[in-house]
Formats: structure tokens, sequence, C-alpha cells
């Protein structure tokens, strides 16, 4: 695993953030404007020198072009810029990653900061430099920390490996979440297990943002099991304060299924035009600038369900008593919702009942049906995609990944939020939640949910109660699924991006610098970059001396193949018996073994 | 939004060319900062000021910029040339960062193609740049944008500079006709004439456009190389543009003489172009405003000068070119040459490159720089002072060949006073009695003989305007025009009319040559694409493809294939030797992003990428072909394949005539 970490920060070279407001004077240094500097250890004057060139040449073009800068590349290293009032952001990569995945990891980068710390600016004003810098080195840590060299091209979620999962796990993961969300205060949730979604309610970039909580949260717990006795009951609660976006709530509100009983008149009008999932891009990250205040952010919203497949799921045994720390729980006995339910069903708005969930098996119940159908009439490409989503990659590494490391500074305790962060300098509102967690070993249920919420003893108690038992069970199997073997690479090397569901499906690492892997690598880079530039380009198949490789794409995924053995010697003249241009059937026949449709 | 700036590293405007909407563009930005009823300064002040900030903390940066882009799609390119600094900005989107580079590549080479070896000492350069003469500069600053453009117009629409290398017009026998015709009348008549003051015509050819339709080099002249021949192609088109569709031509009827491959061009009916150089400029350029710069209230707001207007050239003066030369002993860069272009009709020009009588103080000058250069390095190199010991430089050869060199040139002018006092300290320190002289100390006094030696260069070579009796007679040249003239007049229209072909474009990169169909656009002619917004499409979708395809070449993909919206493209690469086997491919080397662009116009890649293929294939000579091709989509790839390699076996067949 060391070397492992020594390969990622290899590929980022430089980070840093400037604060140019801080150095105005002739005289005041430029050390007093850095902000955050990475990696750390650089000699100063080597920081000033950057950080003073980097900013002040940035803002020379900037007014040359009345445009801010977007890139600035030097000889051996590429930076995105990003610039707000007076603060300068710079990630440094290596050449070969891709300029777009460079100002997307940046532009994540701060937005992961955002969701947790909101406004940058006023960060800085209640907080010490110091303790932000180790907020934002452990965020630079967990963007670094994917599997494989391909997630510097690829912002992906990992998700867990559905191959030898029993489908019904997945059934009761949704399940879950759906039931979490009766309590009106709760807007959604996911799920992991050792760091990778079992299932999520969110969009793909709210739940990466999740999950660096969720990492430092399991990376903590592991710790805590080599250092001590793991609490019995084996669960544990946290949340903390975090911030989103005018548009990520937005988007949220936009859910086809309104839970409010208090509020049914037309809840969609307030709703913004939904984004076409189908355009969807990396880049639809929402941004914290340009968006529009938000009235009434208290508002308990539904989320889009991506999980919207509906099977009855049996209640496993309510063993464990609630480990929570911060509230007493008692359960919740199995008929207290029945009423609930049927008002439910005759108003037509309620969602999932779980008390039907708490029952066995009741497969004809018509609040499970109603609820079906309402989903899958409304949020159709939701499900459709679905089935992507929960694929995961045949990635060997498991959660907890000691790139994500432990900082000591920050403490799993609610961090409690100023009530609506208004930041003038940044003419966006953040509007604050809470993320809660709530941890079975290595199974985390979260939570996005309004800030009372924590302090509602009613709410968390109906939310324990009704997930509990599930979680608990969800748990125990989830951990006897045995892992995947790394399976060997065989005669071919291929990476599946599903752009729509952010997962990246691949066999390769690109850890073996020179082999065939990186050279793999290093082409999808190239063609990842032509697909970007270019968007009618559909297919590329491109060769050098040792290796042919075969890109496709069309608007929901990219897909990258490379076929070991027949380079037999060629001369490169156009020769129709080339097996390079067999690649395309070859990618379509292989990849089906992996679940990748290619027709 | 186009801008070319060469400064200084103190940030001093050496050179600038902006498009209209660029200039107002950066003096609006100038205006908005300065109080109200200032006058504007001089624009290459404006410049100055604004983009010095970014000069200097280029020179600050130990691993410095090569590249900025903005939100809304500004690119900046940066390079350093030894001491000039060149950036290359485009607002507009018509350029990519690559286009950019390769402009600021191009623009060295012209100034390499027009000052020679002064181009190797930074500070004659820069006076070379930037004359102190208001009037000289505007005159030498309008040539070199005028070049610009003439070299960006061709990049855009013309497909032999899209992939930089030599379009030739293929008819066996006419070509044939006038190689003869040039080296038994009208080289051999020249060369045997009094009036030729001296000089020696080296090379003849005849353009059709920007295509060669006939090159004939004498038998002691050493082969012109490709990139020299762009150049000259590009000075050539800018002394007599011809009119918009340079690429031409019109295949109205196509001549079939065999099965299949191409046979013959249509070129483009060439319409009257005035030689007076500010109409001709305007002349039309497919109606696309690139020539901005002439456009006379520019001029007035551009600088204080404008008052100076440059006069049209004498045709008859010839241009002083420094070009690569390989004689027994080596190869010698930037040897100088005389270039006469004379117009036979419009589009149709004879160009004759004659050795002038004094070059070879041009090879004794290179020679001894070479050994300055080499000592200097040496004495870097070395530990203590045995180095002079150790050296194989034999400096005591190089001390009589000087002297006697220095004596040669005569001590009349200025310049040779100075180089001969230089000389008389170095030799002095270098030769101290008792002791060796050869240590570090003696650095700086190797690199004033370098400047000193440059500047003999420059007063032989580049002194304005050319001595008048150092050139061929106006009637000699007159008489060869009109030889030329004669010889050609029945097939003027002919050549008026060229046949066409089908399409791709294919490239041997041995001898710089392409042969490709026309891609006309304009509204005068039709190709098989017919014309309008379809192939207009068509031509750009080509463009773009060049441009990705070098793009994957220069990170070692020889072989490419896209499926691009209804199009496919392939791009091969390979490699044959003389009898036409096809030779292994290998891996190619790998390139930086801001290595020299892949052509041979400006920085040969296909000889680089040729002698390194040849290294594994010693003692057979390496031929290396390019083969572009479009098709539809809707094609099955094996039938797209099977085309490619009829095309890839035939195209060359048809072309064994002795044309270079």
């Amino acid at each position: 695993m060391a070397d492992l970490m020594l390969l990622d920060t290899r590929r980022c070279v430089y980070f840093f953030l400037y604060d140019g407001s801080k150095v105005r004077g002739e005289g005041d240094p430029t050390r007093q404007g850095i902000c955050y500097f990475y990696p750390e250890e650089t000699p100063l004057d080597k920081q000033d020198l950057l950080c003073g060139q980097l900013a002040g040449v940035a803002r020379c073009v900037s007014e040359l072009s009345s445009s801010p800068v977007r890139t600035l590349t030097l000889r051996r290293c590429k930076f995105a810029i990003h610039t707000k009032e007076d603060l300068f952001w710079a990630l440094g990569c290596s050449m070969d990653v891709p300029t777009v995945s460079v100002c997307e990891l940046l532009e994540h980068l701060i937005n992961i900061f955002c969701f947790y710390n909101g406004s940058v600016r006023q960060s800085y004003q209640l907080n010490s430099k110091e303790s932000l810098a180790a907020r934002w080195a452990r965020y630079l840590s967990h963007v670094q920390s994917g599997p494989s060299e391909l997630c510097y091209f690829f912002r992906c979620l990992r998700t867990i490996d559905s191959t030898n999962v029993d489908p019904l796990l997945f059934l009761k993961a949704a399940l879950i979440l759906q039931a979490c969300q009766r309590c009106p205060l709760v807007l959604v949730g996911c799920i992991f297990f050792r760091g990778r979604v079992v299932s999520t309610q969110m969009s793909p970039q709210l739940t990466m943002k999740v999950m660096v909580y969720e990492s430092e949260i399991y990376t903590k717990s592991q710790k805590s099991k080599e250092a001590s006795t793991s609490s019995p009951l084996g669960g544990a609660v946290s949340s903390t304060a975090v911030f989103l976006t005018a548009s990520e709530l937005q988007y949220l509100q936009s859910a086809p299924v309104n839970k409010d009983l208090g509020s049914q008149t037309a809840p969609h009008k307030k709703d913004p035009p939904k984004k076409t999932r189908l355009s969807r891009t990396l880049s639809d990250t929402p941004s914290s600038d340009s968006e529009t205040p938000l009235q009434s952010p208290f508002r308990p919203h539904l989320s889009e369900s991506h999980d919207s497949l509906f099977s009855p799921a049996s209640s496993q045994s309510a063993e464990s008593a609630n480990p929570s720390p911060r509230s007493a729980r008692t359960p919740l006995s199995n008929g207290r919702d029945s009423g609930e339910a049927e008002e439910e069903v005759q108003e037509g708005s309620y969602r999932g009942s779980f008390q039907n969930e708490e029952d066995e098996g009741s497969h004809g119940d018509s609040s499970v049906f109603t609820e079906t159908h309402r989903v899958n009439g409304d949020g159709g490409a939701a499900c459709g995609a679905d089935g992507d989503h929960r694929g995961a990659d045949s990635e060997k590494k498991l959660a907890g990944d000691p790139g994500v490391c432990c900082r000591k500074g920050l403490k799993a305790e609610t961090r409690h939020p100023p009530p609506l962060t208004f930041d003038g300098l940044e003419e966006s509102p953040l509007v604050p939640m809470t993320l809660y967690m709530y941890r079975v070993n290595g199974l985390v249920l979260a939570l996005l949910v309004e800030p009372p919420f924590t302090s509602d003893t009613n709410s968390m108690k109906e939310v324990n109660q009704s997930s509990l038992a599930s979680l608990n069970g969800l748990e125990a199997h989830l951990r006897a699924v045995a892992p995947v073997a790394p399976g060997a690479l065989g005669q071919s090397m291929f990476a599946h991006y599903d752009c729509i569901q952010s997962t990246l499906k691949t066999n390769v690492s690109g850890r073996s610098v020179g082999g065939p892997e990186h050279l793999f690598v290093r082409a999808t880079s190239l063609l990842h970059s032509h697909f970007c530039d270019t968007e009618t380009l559909q297919e590329a198949i491109i060769r050098n001396g040792s290796i042919a490789v075969y890109g496709t794409r069309s608007v929901a995924q990219e897909t990258y193949f490379l076929q070991h053995g027949g380079a037999q010697r060629n001369s490169g003249i156009p020769n129709q018996q080339d097996s390079a241009f067999s690649l395309p059937s070859k990618a379509r026949h292989k990849l089906l073994k992996h679940g990748v449709n290619l027709l | 939004m186009k801008c070319l700036l060469v400064a200084s590293e103190s940030a001093e405007v050496l050179f600038h060319w902006t498009d209209l909407e660029y200039q107002q563009n950066i003096q609006e930005r100038y205006g908005a900062a300065q109080e109200e009823g200032e006058e504007l300064p001089a624009f290459e002040d404006i410049l100055s000021t604004l983009f010095a900030p970014i000069i200097i903390s280029y020179s600050t940066m130990e691993d410095s910029y090569t590249s900025f882009t903005t939100e809304d799609n500004h690119i900046y390119v940066l390079h350093q040339f030894d001491e000039c600094l060149y950036i290359a900005v485009n607002g507009d989107g018509e350029e990519k960062e690559d286009d950019l580079r390769r402009k600021m590549y191009v623009m060295k080479k012209m100034i390499e193609v027009m000052f020679g070896m002064v181009t190797l000492s930074g500070n004659l350069l820069r006076k070379e740049l930037r004359p102190q003469d208001t009037e000289q500069r505007t005159r030498l600053w309008k040539y070199l944008q005028s070049l610009i453009e003439t070299y960006t117009h061709l990049r855009d629409n013309d497909q032999s500079f899209l992939v930089e290398a030599v379009e030739r017009l293929i008819h066996p026998t006419l070509c044939e006709m006038c190689i003869e015709f040039l080296e038994r009348s009208l080289v051999q008549k020249l060369n045997s004439s009094v009036e030729r003051a001296g000089e020696e015509v080296l090379h003849a050819f005849i353009l059709v456009h920007t295509k060669l339709l006939a090159f004939y080099s004498s038998r002691n002249a050493s082969i012109l190389t490709t990139p020299d021949l762009l150049a000259l192609i590009i000075m050539a088109q800018n002394l007599y543009p011809c009119n918009g569709d340079l690429d031409d031509p019109s295949p109205e009827d196509i001549e079939s003489t065999s099965g299949s491959g191409p046979e013959s061009f249509y070129t483009p009916e060439p319409s009257p172009s005035s030689r007076d150089s500010s109409s001709s400029e305007k002349c039309g350029r497919g109606g696309t405003p690139v020539f901005e710069f002439v456009d006379p209230d520019i001029q007035m707001a551009e600088d204080s000068l404008h008052t100076l207007e440059v006069g049209p050239p004498d045709p008859s003066t010839p241009r002083r070119v420094f070009l690569d030369v390989s004689l027994k002993d080596g190869l010698y860069p930037m040897m100088p040459h005389s270039m006469y272009c004379l117009p036979l009709w419009p589009g149709i020009t004879l160009v004759l490159l004659t050795k002038i009588p004094t070059s070879a103080v041009a090879v004794s000058v290179y020679k001894y720089l070479e050994d300055f250069d080499k000592l200097e390095k040496r004495l870097r190199d070395s530990q203590g002072s045995s180095a002079a010991a150790r050296s194989p430089l034999n400096m005591q050869d190089v001390r009589s060949k000087l002297d006697k060199f220095i004596k040669a040139l005569g001590p009349n002018e200025l310049q040779f006073a100075q180089l001969h006092s230089v000389w008389t300290e170095f030799k002095n320190r270098a030769f101290a009695r008792g002791k060796s002289g050869f240590t570090k100390d003696l650095i700086p006094l190797c690199k004033k003989m370098k400047t000193q030696l440059c500047g003999i260069y420059r007063q032989c070579f580049l002194t304005d305007p050319p001595d008048v009796s150092h050139r061929l007679s106006l009637g000699l040249q007159e008489r060869a025009q009109a030889m030329v003239r004669e010889k050609l007049m029945d097939w003027k229209d002919f050549l008026d009319d060229f046949p066409g072909l089908i399409h791709f474009i294919c490239v041997d990169r041995s001898s710089g040559q392409m042969i490709a169909p026309s891609l006309s656009i304009t509204e005068r002619t039709t190709s098989e694409l017919g014309k309008g917004p379809v192939a207009h499409y068509i031509k750009n979708k080509v463009w773009g493809l060049v441009r990705t395809t070098r793009r994957y070449l220069q990170k070692g993909y020889s072989t490419v294939t896209l499926r691009d919206g209804d199009f496919y493209f392939c791009y091969f690469l390979w490699f044959e030797n003389e009898t036409g086997y096809k030779l292994d491919s290998v891996n190619i080397p790998e390139l930086s992003d801001d290595s020299p662009p892949i052509g041979m116009l400006a920085c040969d890649y296909y000889k680089r990428l040729l002698r390194y293929y040849s290294k594994n294939h010693k003692g057979e000579t390496v031929k290396c072909y390019e083969l572009l091709t479009v098709h539809l989509g809707v094609i099955p790839t094996e039938i797209i394949l099977q085309h490619c390699r009829q095309l890839a076996s035939k195209l060359w067949e048809p072309s064994r005539n002795p044309l270079l």
C-alpha cells in the first residue's frame, strides 16, 4: 500500500490555495497569502515562487483576456486554476493526466471542502489556517486514493462488486433507505460497505462527497478496532455539518414524490426543470458559484430515488440494542405505523412503508405497489440506469484505504454550523445540512438530514428503529460474501466508465510502470481527452509498435479495450488482416462477460 | 483575435503581429486604465506594458510556462528561442494550441531564412528585428507580418501546407519537358552570361500557385531541403499571391488513363493580380478578411509611423535568403543565396536561386563559429586549466586560419576592425607565453568572438539594400522570364485547368512530397464534393484529422482510425526500403507536449524519425510514407481498409518522373 500512495502523489504534483487579499502591500510577504500548500514539505521559497508567480501571471492573463484562467501549463506539470475573488487555487498534475481531468479534480476538491466547511472565505475567518490545512490534506488524500491510475481520469464512485452479491441484498439496502425517508427530516441516504457504495439515493457527485466522511469514519473505526475493543454492539453514530449548494438542494427537491403529508398541493410547481439525465456529465458537479438564493431550505425534501426496485425484504432479528451514544432509543413495535401506511395509500403521497418491510414478506401490500408504480413512472431514467449503478468494479481493493489518512484534528461529533450561510463574497448561499452516519461494523448508513434531526429524539428514534435490524442483517450478509480473488488480467484489458452513474469498471490497476497496463492507461488518457474535445467522435483505434487500443463512447459511457497476444509483426501499412481492426468485435464479445454491452 | 509577439527578456517588443480584433481589444483594455483624453501610446508600447508581467514571470520561473487557457477559451502559447520569447495568442477559437506553437516555429524559421546566422547572436538579432530607424522598422515588420498572414492563409487553405510537404503537378510529359528546358536552355544560358555579375544559378523551379511544376538543380548544387523549399514557396506566394482558392482545383472531367490511382490535377483559373504589394495582399482571399492589417485606419492607429508608406518592392531586387547547404565536408546551415521571383502569369512563377560570389565567407564564418562554440563548451565543462591540452580542438590551426581570414577581409570596415581587435585580445589571452590561457576566463572572449563573427556575416550578407552590381542584371532576368513564358505558352491553358483526383492525402516523407485530391470550397469551382457547406465541412474535418493524427503521432501512435460523425478516418504511417518492401513497424519516440510541431516546414520531424528508424536498418535506404483517408462511416471497415491498402500501394506508381 505504501507504493500505492507514492504513485498517487507522483501524479498530483502540487496543490495550493493562495489568498491574494493577504498580500496587498509592497512589503507583504507572499507566504502570508498561502493558505495551504501541498506537498507540505516543499521549501518555503519554492512555495512563495509558485504561489506568487502563478497567481500573478494568471491575473495578468485574465485581465488581458477578460476571462479567468482555467489551465496553466509548465513544461513538466499542468495546473488547473480556479479563482474566486482573491482566492486562487491551483492543482498541478503530471503531464499524462488529461487536462480535462485535472480541472475536474480541482473542482471536486473545492466542492468537497465547501460541502464540509461551507464558504471558503468564512471558514478561514472562523478556523485556524492549520486546522483547515489538515482538512485540505485529508480531502486531497481522499481524492487521490482511488484503486487505479484510471481514477485520475474519471471521477468515479467505488461500488460494491455486484457479481457475487445476492441481488436481494441490494433491494434490502434500497428499502432501508426508503424507510428512513419516512422521517420528514431525512432528505436522502446511502449505504456503504467497507468504503464502497451498496446503494445510494443521491447523485453520484453528492455520494462522492459523502464518502469522504465515510472513509474517515471507517479508517477511524479500523484503527480503534486494532487499538481497543470494538463496541460489542458494532454500531456507532456520528454526524457532521455539511453544506449543500442551492442546485444540489433543488435537485433533491425535484424528486418525483412528495412525502410531506401536510403540503400535498402541487409540490412540483416549485421544482426547477429536471436535469436531463442523459446529458449529465462529470462536469455537472454543481459548483458553488452561480447559484440562486433559496427561499425555503428547510422544506423537507425527497431524493430522486435510484433504488426504486422494490421487493419484500424479510426482517432480520432485532437482536441488537441501539448503541447510539447520543440518545436513547426504543425499538418500534412492528404495527405502529399501520395507520400511517393506510393513509399513504389513500393519499398517494407516501413512499415506502417501512412497517411492511419490518413485517415478513408482505408481497401483496398495496402501498408497495403504489410506490413502485409511482417511482417507475416518474423516474424511469433512474430505474434504467440502476443496474449499471450497482454494477461494481472488479477491483479487489477493500475500503479503508490508508490513503484516506485519519487526521486527528477532526472529531466525528457534530460541529454546529452557523444557521444559514450567506457568504457575501461567494454570492452563493450554501445551505447547512447534517450528515448523519450510523455504522454497523463495515456497514454505514449515511443520511442527509435537516439540522434539527440530531436534536429531535423522536426522529432519531424512528429512523434508528426502522433501520437497525435490517442494517444488522445486511451487514451480516455482506460480510459473508467472499471477496472475489483478483482475477488474472487474462488476454484483455478494459476500462468502462459509466458517465451517468460515475462508475468505473476495469481489470487494470495501471500501477506497473512501464508494463502493458501502463501503456493501456496512457492510451486511455489520450483517447479520453480526445473524446472530451470532439463531441462527434464515436470510436477510435490507435496503435503504436507495442499495443493497439480501441476506444468507444456513447452519451452514457466510455469504453477502452486492449487485446493481448495477436500483436504479430506488421508494417503499419493498411491491412484488413491486421488484428488491430478486429478489436471492436472482440471488445463487444469479451466485455459482455463483464456485463458491459457495447451494442 | 490573434496575436503573435516576440519579446526580449527585458520585455522589449522585437516584433508583433495582431489582427484587427485583437488590436482593438488590447487598445480598449489599455484605454480603460487610462485617464480620459489621454492619447494612446504607440501600439507596440501598449503591448509591451500589458505583456510585461507575463514576460518577466516567464524568466523568473525555472520550469516555465508553455501555455495558458482561460474560461472563454483564449489560448496563450509561450516558447523561448534563444533570447527571444515568443507568445502566440488566440481568442477566437480558430486556432488550437498546436497551431499556435507551429506558427511560432514557422515564424522562427522565416526569421532564420531572412537573417541567417545573425540569429545566432541574440544581441544582433534584437537589433536586426527592431531597427532603430522607424521607417526601416515599419518596413521590416510589415514584411514579416505579411509573411505570417500568407503562411496562415496557406496553412488554413492549402493541403500541402496542412501536411507540410511539397505538392507536385503530375503530368509526366509536361514536367519532363520543363525540367529539360530549365536545364538545357535556361540555367545554362544564365550561368554563361556575363550579366550574371558573379552569381550562379543553382536551382530553378516553376510554381503553379503553391504547387511545383518543375524543379531543376544544377549539378554542383546541394539538395534544397523540403523545409527551405516550403519557406521559399511562402515567400513567393507572399510576393505574388494568387487568388482565393489556393488549394484549388476542380475536376471537371477526370482524365482516367488507367484503372486506378490519381493521374492528374486541375488547377484553378488564376485571376489577374496586381504586383502592387498592398493591393495584391488584399486580392481575393475567398472573402475572408484575413488581411485586416493593411486597413489604412489601422495603420493610423497602429503607431506614429503610419506616414511612412512603404513602396512596392522593385521586383528585380533579389531577396537574400539563407538556406541549408550540404557540402562535401558537412552540412552548412544558413548559407546566403539570392532569390529571384519572376512572375510568368498570375499564379505562375519562376523562381531562381543563385549562389552569391562571396558565399565562401559564410562557410568560413560558420566554421569559426563552430570552433569557438565547441571551445566554449569544452572550457565550461572542463575542470581546471588542462582542458586545452586534452582538447582535440586544434586552436593553433584555427589561429593561423583566422589570421589569414581576417587579413583577407581587409581592414577598411569598422566591423572588421572590431573583429580584429577582439581576436587580438583573444590571442593575447589564450596563447600567452609560458602558460596555457585556455581556462574558464576565456569564455567571455569566446562569446565576444562569436558575436563579432556574426557581425561580419551581417556586414557581408545583410546590408540593406543589396548591392545592385551583385545581382543578375535586369535584362537577364527579363530574358529568362520571356524564355519560360514562351516555352509554356502552349501549356498555359492546360495549367489553368489541371485534372483532379479523389479523396485522401498521401505523403512521401523521404522526399517531402504529397499527393492529394482537391478540396475546393469556393463558389467558382467545384470538387467531387460539390461546393458550399458540405465541402466546407469536410475540409474542416480533414484539417482537424491532420491535427488529431499529429497529436497521436507525437505520442507514438502511428496508426489511427476514427469514427467521427458520419465519417470514418484512417491514418497510417509506415516505412519501406528502396525496393518497396514494407519494413516492420517499431515504437516511435514519444514527445512532450511542448515539443516542436510535427511537420517539415519549421522543424523537420520526419528527418529525425527517418534517422531514428534507420538506426536498425544500416545500409538500407528507408522511406517513410503517410496515408490519410476519409470515408463515409456506413462503409464496412474491411472495405475501407482494403481501399486504403490499394491506395497505399498504387499511389506512388504513376509518379516515377524525375521531378526533384
